[in-house]
């Protein structure tokens, strides 16, 4: 009995130790290896955290001719999935590469203080292509100046992407069959949605297959978020968590009474089945994939994306017309806006770090550097400008063309998402290139359906409803509060705008209460950071 | 055993021990590696008490006492997530614990080997899918509007029609309990079946010659035969009793579900992993050991006062 009851002792300290993660903090141990290969480039270890599509970043030859021009042979780690709960587990061990492309955020600076490269002295010395992306776009700069006035990793612009994520669209051809007017009022929208579910719209003898409404959770890109907006609330730069400025305060539309407005709307399109019954269940893959329907036969009437090819597919875009942002209803005063995007599209922060134990620091950010040289950066962005790649073409006055997809079963987007690091790339694409670059078929679609935001696009006040979360520097503290807060409210708030448009709660009655516990738990103090950082923004904006 | 040298001399304790060499070094492999992997990562509970500051390492940072465990204990979700655990931990065992003794009872009166191995490789086999699998195989097979097990459901009115199995809250815990022994009641019946393999032949003859009916025989000969391994296993299910399966809770956990399924580990990982917050994901992770340790003492005394079995 003695000996069993030891080992009895010695299995439960098992249970107890098995639950304790081990997370070991490695020992300085150096790796052993050569810092330089026999041809006496230097060697340099990578990480990068890329789009699930992009291929083999080995394949892609304009990377290969630029670490051959850089002089540095690179290693390359890709990671396509998962990364955020990966980093903390690298991060912590404290053994990271050299070069880390995508994978930092400005909380991870504040969080593993010591463990990133200043980037300021190694900027100054050897990036001349960055120094003159400063010098034209000072803003960049702040983007990537961190509170203590050090640079842990460089900015991203593009400038040439629209100033919003999300459309809304609207089956056109659906309409026409049924003989209604698009519309323009929530009202409308209500008529038009029931409409499309008693009848056959896509006309293949089923009146059962329409889903009249879908869309994406409602924290992300793809949202009737996006129709805060008729009741003059100014979202902007994806309102990632809900927060956003008006009139140079920081809210959060999830204790709006706007919202409250908006998610009773959606609760009756629910309660009619207007919306489909898998709205809050579905990934993004089966959301993309209901809509491109089946064959020539659309299946969804009403909903939001990035654009009609990428959202519809190549044979049921032409169906589909993008819905310019509607009113509640035809007697409302309320201004309207369109969510204002343009920092969200076009300026990113934290493209690559240095790991502050790497040996070659001055060779990683010649290599870095070599990035921004403007003809690099288009191929970042678009693919390799040359007959392995064919992402862009060069016709030798200096101008580009984007070239349509080598692979005729991709759409343009998909191709550029394949093809190269695209918009997850350190890049600098100059404004003067602007006018030089004949962008794909996809993109000038892009431009051209999301025109009719444009007027109530510009009408948000930069210095005062427009919130730009990536600019935003908060110390230690503040980082670790507002992410243990940002974790309890968003266990409130996820669960119950899904709870509410599936069942037929009172949204009325139990909103005084969800607003005071949203507010207890830590929305409160998160606003009165953020407002403060924000006032700071403020008064260094020129 | 007897000790096998008697010559030795020395203390009654080293006689003792040393007398049973042999046995000590079959298990030497078995405590270096409970020591080094077990015991060793243990001295980082104190990130628990600590502030963790990377730039210090794991032990380095500022002591903080029970500043963590008092956050925990007054945050909003701390009774959503001890609730959420405990009503699932309670339904698996409820259900899932008696599930594989009743499947091994059956194996073991089928006469027939062959149809009893084909049984068995039946019930093993969904052991092997791993979680996420599985967990994609719910959600196509569940999906209401295009599941096959749904549809099935719904056209035998066994389930309401406007029933969504993978998102209404009412419907986690049920799916999470029945899928999770549809997979894991093969396996687990693995162990009763060898412990009603060791019953004497002779008390089923006796049985049958006392005029036993295929109940009577169960209640009175299995039944009595396999109890040990029962309450050793119980107890063991009562010491995970909150260490609920993150990955399945996770992978089925949507916006709709979150109310019952934002469990201790899930919280864990959503505030400690993924908002970098170690000492607080630290502290909550040792309370929940403590609370599973209990329950394991709790279960054991409990179990050695009513049959004298017990794990130690």
């Amino acid at each position: 009995m003695r000996k069993k009851s030891i080992l009895a002792l010695i299995m439960a300290g098992c249970l107890a130790g098995l639950s304790l993660a081990g997370c070991s903090k490695g020992n300085n141990s150096t790796e052993a290896d050569s810092t330089n290969s026999p041809e006496g480039k230097t060697k340099l270890k990578a990480i990068i955290v890329k789009h699930s599509l992009t291929k083999d970043v080995g394949e892609m030859k304009w990377l290969t001719e630029l670490e051959e021009k850089a002089n540095v042979e690179v290693e390359w780690q890709q990671i396509s999935a998962d990364w955020d709960q990966k980093k903390s587990a690298l991060f912590a061990s404290g053994e990271i590469p050299d070069l880390l492309f995508n994978a930092t955020a400005n909380s991870d600076f504040v969080q593993f203080n010591g463990l990133f490269e200043d980037l300021g002295p190694l900027i100054e010395q050897n990036a001349p292509n960055i120094q003159k992306m400063f010098s034209e776009h000072p803003e960049l700069k702040t983007l990537a100046t961190q509170n203590d006035g050090k640079i842990y990793g460089t900015p991203r612009y593009k400038g040439i992407w629209p100033a919003s994520t999300a459309s809304m669209f609207i089956n056109k051809t659906w309409l026409d069959n049924l003989g209604l007017q698009v519309p323009t009022t929530w009202d409308e929208l209500e008529t038009v949605l029931v409409a499309f579910r008693d009848g056959d719209p896509n006309g293949n003898g089923d009146k059962t297959d329409e889903i009249p409404m879908d869309f994406n959770p409602i924290g992300w890109d793809f949202t009737p978020k996006l129709l805060l907006g008729s009741l003059g609330l100014p979202l902007s730069n994806g309102a990632t968590d809900g927060y956003f400025t008006e009139g140079a305060q920081v809210k959060n539309f999830y204790v709006d009474e706007r919202f409250k407005t908006l998610m009773q709307f959606l609760q009756k399109l629910y309660s009619q089945n207007l919306i489909s019954k898998e709205v809050v269940t579905q990934d993004y893959s089966k959301y993309q994939s209901v809509a491109r329907g089946s064959g020539a036969t659309a299946k969804v009437g009403f909903t939001w994306g990035w654009e009609t090819g990428d959202r519809f597919g190549n044979e049921l875009k032409d169906q589909y017309i993008t819905l310019p942002q509607l009113k509640q209803h035809a007697d409302s005063t309320d201004e309207l806006y369109w969510s204002n995007d343009y920092y969200y599209q076009n300026y990113g922060s934290n493209a690559v770090s240095i790991s502050a134990s790497s040996k070659n620091k001055e060779a990683a950010m010649r290599f870095i550097d070599a990035f921004y040289e403007p003809e690099v950066s288009l191929q970042v962005l678009f693919g390799g400008m040359n007959d392995t790649d064919k992402g862009i073409k060069d016709n030798g006055d200096g101008t580009y063309a984007i070239l349509p997809p080598a692979d005729a079963s991709l759409d343009p987007g998909s191709w550029k998402w394949t093809n190269s690091f695209a918009d997850n790339g350190p890049m600098y694409i100059a404004d003067a290139l602007k006018d030089k670059v004949t962008l794909g078929t996809d993109m000038q679609n892009v431009l051209k359906e999301k025109a009719v935001y444009e007027e109530l696009i510009s009408k948000a006040d930069e210095k005062t409803n427009v919130y730009p979360q990536n600019f935003m520097k908060y110390s230690t503290e503040d980082t670790n509060i507002l992410a243990m807060n940002q974790a309890n409210i968003n266990n409130i708030t996820d669960q119950k705008w899904a709870s509410w448009l599936t069942t037929k709660a009172d949204i009325e009655k139990e909103w005084a209460a969800y607003v005071s516990s949203v507010n207890s738990s830590g929305l409160e103090q998160n606003l009165q950071i953020r407002q403060k950082a924000y006032e700071e923004y403020l008064a260094n904006l020129k | 055993m007897k000790p096998a040298q008697t010559t030795l001399r020395g203390s009654g304790w080293l006689r003792k021990y040393a007398g049973h060499y042999q046995l000590w070094i079959m298990v030497l492999p078995a405590v270096i590696y409970i020591a080094i992997f077990c015991y060793g990562p243990m001295y980082g509970i104190q990130l628990a008490f600590r502030e963790f500051d990377f730039s210090k390492g794991l032990t380095g940072g500022d002591w903080a006492g029970f500043k963590y465990f008092e956050q925990y204990f007054n945050s909003p979700m701390f009774w959503p997530t001890l609730r959420n655990t405990f009503i699932i931990a309670f339904f698996s065992i409820l259900l899932g614990f008696p599930m594989p003794i009743l499947l091994a009872l059956v194996v073991n009166s089928i006469r027939s080997n062959r149809r009893k191995r084909i049984l068995q490789t039946t019930v093993y086999m969904p052991y092997f899918i791993s979680t996420v699998v599985l967990v994609a195989l719910l959600q196509i097979m569940l999906s209401p509007t295009t599941g096959l097990l749904d549809g099935f459901l719904k056209a035998l009115h066994l389930i309401p029609a406007d029933t969504n199995l993978v998102g209404d809250p009412g419907a986690f815990v049920p799916v999470y309990v029945l899928s999770g022994i549809w997979q894991a009641c093969g396996w687990n019946s693995i162990i009763f079946i060898a412990a009603l393999s060791s019953v004497d032949g002779q008390q089923y003859d006796a049985a049958r010659i006392d005029g036993a009916n295929r109940w009577q025989t169960v209640w009175h000969v299995e039944i009595p035969a396999i109890l040990p391994t029962i309450i050793i296993l119980l107890i063991m299910n009562m010491g995970n009793i909150l260490s609920v399966g993150f990955e399945k809770t996770f992978l089925m956990q949507n916006s709709l579900n979150k109310p019952v399924s934002e469990v201790i580990s899930t919280y864990v990982f959503n505030v400690g992993v993924k908002s970098n917050q170690f000492s607080f994901g630290s502290a909550v992770g040792l309370f929940n050991t403590v609370i599973n340790f209990t329950f394991l003492i709790l279960a054991n005394s409990l179990a050695k006062r009513t049959s004298k079995i017990s794990l130690m």
